[in-house]
């Protein structure tokens, strides 16, 4: 009994020690930490080209006005491996990089069309990375120079590209949120090739890099997204422009909201805003040939009414604007299907994992040969509902009783 | 020896108390022999010839051939019921004390006088020993000895100026009852009796200190209360050997289950009808004299957290409260610890804006975060303690010290960073919101603990922390009561009246494990709607 309990004793004993020699392995205070906020990779004579944008909180929640040191700092290293040039990094940085709160990572075009999933491994396998960061393409520049960019406003760059491809990607709806996990799935997927946003630098980098970009009020140079890159598995092959940005992601079913507008009869034009969308792509077998039904619901307000003699009172005015949406819409889906078919030969739109659900027998036989053989010659039914539920604060626009 | 006489026709004795046989002097030297001045020699030897014992002597009878003598306290007994209990009635059966006309003195009955005085007196006491006669007399009582008698008679006239009942000053209420029990053990057990107006209210007094004598009684409601417990306190309180008894916090640490924990195992209050309460769930109060603050047992973790208001507001508001409170303990428990794991191993899991500031405000403090918090936090331990002594007028003082040198100067000077101000303030708030202070300072100190493992093992530790202090709670009872009940072991009806606090019609059960005999509270119906 005793000597069970000094046996006992002794246990306990040793693992308090071991718990306590083990000392605090994983500890690191605030300010040890180089918080990188935005990362790029540039493929740079076949080698990888890592920049770190790294945010100085001191700088960043300074109130003693403007400071003369930049929000953030940035470091680049080039290495074979993305991996041995983030260590390189540390040559330069007084700090270790803590990955952790990344907000965007960006490739520049030269990588993606060399293939990104070699990149992705490293950020889907390090458990230092917290996969709700964005991913976008630099589109004519690298992703260095676009890490550069001063910035108003959000005093950190990779803040400002955070926000605001949050935002356009809710109420704009031509540029896309992709995190990290949809785009692998993207990749290994075969019923549907991925697409990420891409982003540009306007205006003259030269000044964009220098602190005079923020100082007045006219920024000179911007970071801008445009238009999405279309991807086949992991390499770009080409991109879409804004109206097929917005068609794309009409036919994803992921639009939360976005403006369109008709023409009047009369000159003018009646602005749409899309407050509500709904897609459903169902697959059928007609002569054991794929065809696909794309069914898209809108719902919106009137935004605005730049045109007179319409009124907004009458049902029938309202009908007639529905139907000219719908026209409109139907003709943007089935421009942008018919332009991915014809110039890129990928199934960006899931039309593929569509058909899988709805036949899941005998997309086993065609999966194989979907890209190249069925979906540049997929038919499509487009179908659009457009509802409008509102007018607005007024009901006729004051334009009618314009004298001219 | 005249009034020997006189005692003897009375047939009142049939011991002679000139002649005591040798044989009883040896079994009692503490007996009281019959010579008035022998005793009255013993009793001043015995005191020292305090100068607060009032020794007076008086010839009474026809002949003032009778001796009789009244001792008190002075400032412990009360003059007025001295002279019209004692004095007057000794005039009134004798003629004259005083005997300036002894025409009108007349000869007396002993027994006559004893008993009038008896009549005259609401507490009467026979005294035979010396013990007695001390305890009686430096309680306030009076005594009364004559001379051939080998006894004397303590008189109740206890009556010596006390605070009164006054207005709580510990646990205060928006609504409900102000009173709050003072020193005086009869003022204290009167306040609980004018609540429960019950027959089966029982009371059991005893003194406990050798030196003291201090008076200490038990109350419980018969019927209710669990005998087993009634009958461990009264073995508890029995196995006491110790000189004094100043406060009931000498009864707690003697009497509670388990000395080596931070939390309390036995409740105390200073308000009647917290008592009140707890005697109806079948609880034991422990009352001593000289102190207002009277115990509790068994007492229950989550007695501690329940507010004497919680009963009087309504159900919702109550429940409310007593989230926010429960909410508020785990705050004082862990803001500190977590502070430090988030920010010293889990920075992953803030906000990045929020990392932003705080990284800011950390970029030039020497210190780690948990060398920072225990700085703080020790701070304001001194803060509050050096409030606590300090006289009222000089409070003020020290919260102007310890907002602009703490608060500010640290944080200026670079030292503090502003984010643990926020955390220790928050923390320091929330412990008070416990109603219990000896609670509420258990959690503080285990503050600190937590805080070392934060600091060494991140939200592991914390756990690892919370774990071990569960387990621990778990293995407290209190006289053998659970001291986590009704949550481990799970009691459904108790959830009634533990984090929420159901309409009292829904209460119609008392706790269950506190007391096994009349377990329904009562029977009845929700109020019911009007007809019309």
């Amino acid at each position: 009994m005793n000597r069970r309990k000094k046996i006992l004793a002794m246990i306990l004993l040793q693992t308090v020690i071991a718990l306590l020699l083990s000392s605090c392995w994983n500890r690191r205070e605030l300010n040890e930490l180089a918080i990188a906020v935005g990362a790029g990779v540039d493929w740079v004579d076949n080698q990888y080209r890592l920049s770190v944008q790294v945010a100085i909180p001191g700088q960043v929640t300074s109130k003693r006005g403007a400071s003369t040191q930049a929000p953030a700092t940035l470091y680049t290293a080039e290495g074979d491996t993305i991996f041995e040039a983030a260590r390189r990094m540390t040559q330069i940085s007084p700090r270790k990089i803590y990955f952790s709160h990344l907000r965007i990572f960006l490739m520049d075009e030269a990588m993606a069309r060399e293939g990104v999933a070699k990149v992705l491994d490293l950020l889907a396998r390090d458990h230092e990375f917290r996969p709700d960061f964005y991913l976008a393409i630099t589109k004519g520049t690298t992703a260095e120079e676009a890490l550069k960019i001063m910035t108003p406003m959000e005093t950190i760059p990779a803040n400002k590209l955070f926000n605001s491809l949050q935002i356009s990607d809710k109420s704009w709806s031509s540029s896309m949120v992709v995190t990290l996990d949809e785009l692998i799935n993207g990749i290994t997927s075969t019923g549907k090739h991925p697409v990420l946003t891409g982003l540009m630098v306007t205006g003259d980098k030269k000044i964009g890099e220098d602190k005079k970009n923020v100082e007045d009020i006219y920024t000179p140079s911007q970071l801008q997204y445009s238009g999405l890159a279309v991807f086949k598995f992991d390499k770009l092959i080409g991109w879409l422009n804004e109206k097929d940005s917005r068609g794309y992601r009409l036919i994803r079913g992921d639009v939360k909201s976005s403006v369109g507008y008709v023409s009047c009869r009369n000159k003018g034009k009646v602005v749409l805003e899309t407050l509500r969308t709904d897609t459903k792509l169902k697959g059928r077998l007609v002569d054991s040939r794929p065809e696909l039904d794309i069914k898209v619901s809108l719902e919106g307000n009137i935004g605005s009414v730049e045109c007179s003699g319409l009124d907004l009172t009458e049902p029938s005015t309202i009908r007639q604007l529905e139907v000219d949406m719908e026209e409109k819409v139907t003709k943007i889906l089935e421009d942008v299907i018919d332009k991915v078919q014809t110039e890129h030969k990928v199934d960006i739109f899931g039309f593929g994992e569509a058909f899988h659900r709805s036949h899941p027998k005998t997309w086993k036989r065609i999966e194989q040969e979907w890209d190249d053989r069925y979906f540049t010659s997929l038919v499509t039914h487009v179908s659009v509902d457009y509802k409008i539920r509102g007018t607005g604060t007024t009901n006729d626009s004051f334009l009618n009783d314009l004298k001219e | 020896m005249v009034c020997m006489r006189n005692r003897r026709s009375t047939n009142h004795s049939s011991q002679n108390n000139t002649n005591d046989t040798p044989q009883a002097e040896a079994k009692n030297s503490d007996a009281l022999k019959g010579s008035l001045k022998e005793s009255l020699d013993h009793i001043q030897a015995s005191l020292g010839h305090s100068t607060d014992i009032v020794i007076r002597e008086i010839s009474i009878g026809a002949e003032k051939e009778c001796q009789i003598a009244i001792l008190y306290t002075d400032g412990l007994a009360d003059p007025k019921m001295i002279s019209d209990n004692i004095m007057m009635v000794i005039a009134d059966v004798t003629g004259s004390p005083i005997g300036e006309n002894p025409e009108q003195s007349r000869s007396f009955d002993s027994h006559a006088l004893w008993e009038q005085i008896a009549a005259f007196n609401q507490e009467i006491q026979t005294i035979h020993d010396y013990p007695e006669l001390f305890h009686s007399l430096l309680s306030g009582d009076t005594i009364l000895l004559m001379d051939g008698l080998d006894q004397g008679m303590a008189a109740g006239t206890r009556g010596w100026k006390d605070r009164g009942v006054t207005e709580t000053s510990a646990e205060n209420v928006v609504r409900g009852p102000r009173e709050a029990f003072s020193e005086s053990l009869r003022t204290n057990t009167a306040l609980i009796r004018r609540k429960i107006k019950d027959p089966n209210l029982w009371m059991e007094t005893k003194q406990i200190g050798r030196i003291t004598q201090t008076d200490v009684a038990i109350m419980y409601i018969n019927g209710i209360v669990n005998d087993k417990i009634v009958e461990e306190v009264r073995a508890r309180l029995q196995r006491i050997d110790v000189d004094s008894i100043l406060e009931s916090g000498y009864i707690e640490e003697f009497i509670q289950d388990k000395t080596l924990t931070p939390f309390p195992t036995v409740y105390n209050t200073e308000r009647p009808d917290v008592v009140a309460a707890e005697l109806l769930e079948g609880k034991i109060a422990i009352i001593v004299d000289g102190t207002p603050f009277v115990l509790i047992v068994p007492a229950l973790f989550v007695s501690f957290l329940h507010a004497a208001e919680d009963y009087y507001q309504r159900a919702d508001i109550s429940s409310f409260l007593r989230i926010l409170r429960y909410l508020s303990i785990s705050i004082s428990l862990l803001g500190p610890s977590l502070y430090i794991a988030v920010t010293t191993f889990h920075q992953e899991m803030l906000p990045t804006q929020l990392l932003f500031g705080l990284a800011g405000q950390r970029e030039q403090i020497p210190f780690p975060a948990f060398v920072e918090a225990v700085f703080m936090e020790v701070t304001f331990e001194i803060l509050r303690e050096a409030g606590v002594r300090l006289p009222k007028n000089i409070g003020s003082a020290i919260s102007i010290v310890g907002t602009l040198v703490i608060g500010q100067a640290a944080v200026e000077a670079g030292i503090i960073s502003p984010a643990m101000v926020i955390v220790v303030s928050i923390t320091a708030i929330s412990s008070f919101v416990v109603p219990s202070f000896n609670m509420s300072i258990a959690f503080r100190m285990l503050r600190f603990p937590l805080m070392a493992l934060a600091a060494s093992f991140g939200l592991y530790g914390i756990f690892v922390g919370i774990i071990a202090l569960m387990l621990h709670l778990c293995s407290l009872r209190s006289f053998g009561v659970p001291y986590l009940s009704p949550f481990a072991p799970l009691i459904p009806e108790g959830q009634k009246d533990t984090i929420l606090r159901l309409p009292h019609w829904l209460l119609t059960k008392r706790p269950r494990l506190v007391n096994q005999n009349d377990m329904t509270r009562k029977i009845s119906s929700p109020p019911r709607k009007s007809r019309e």
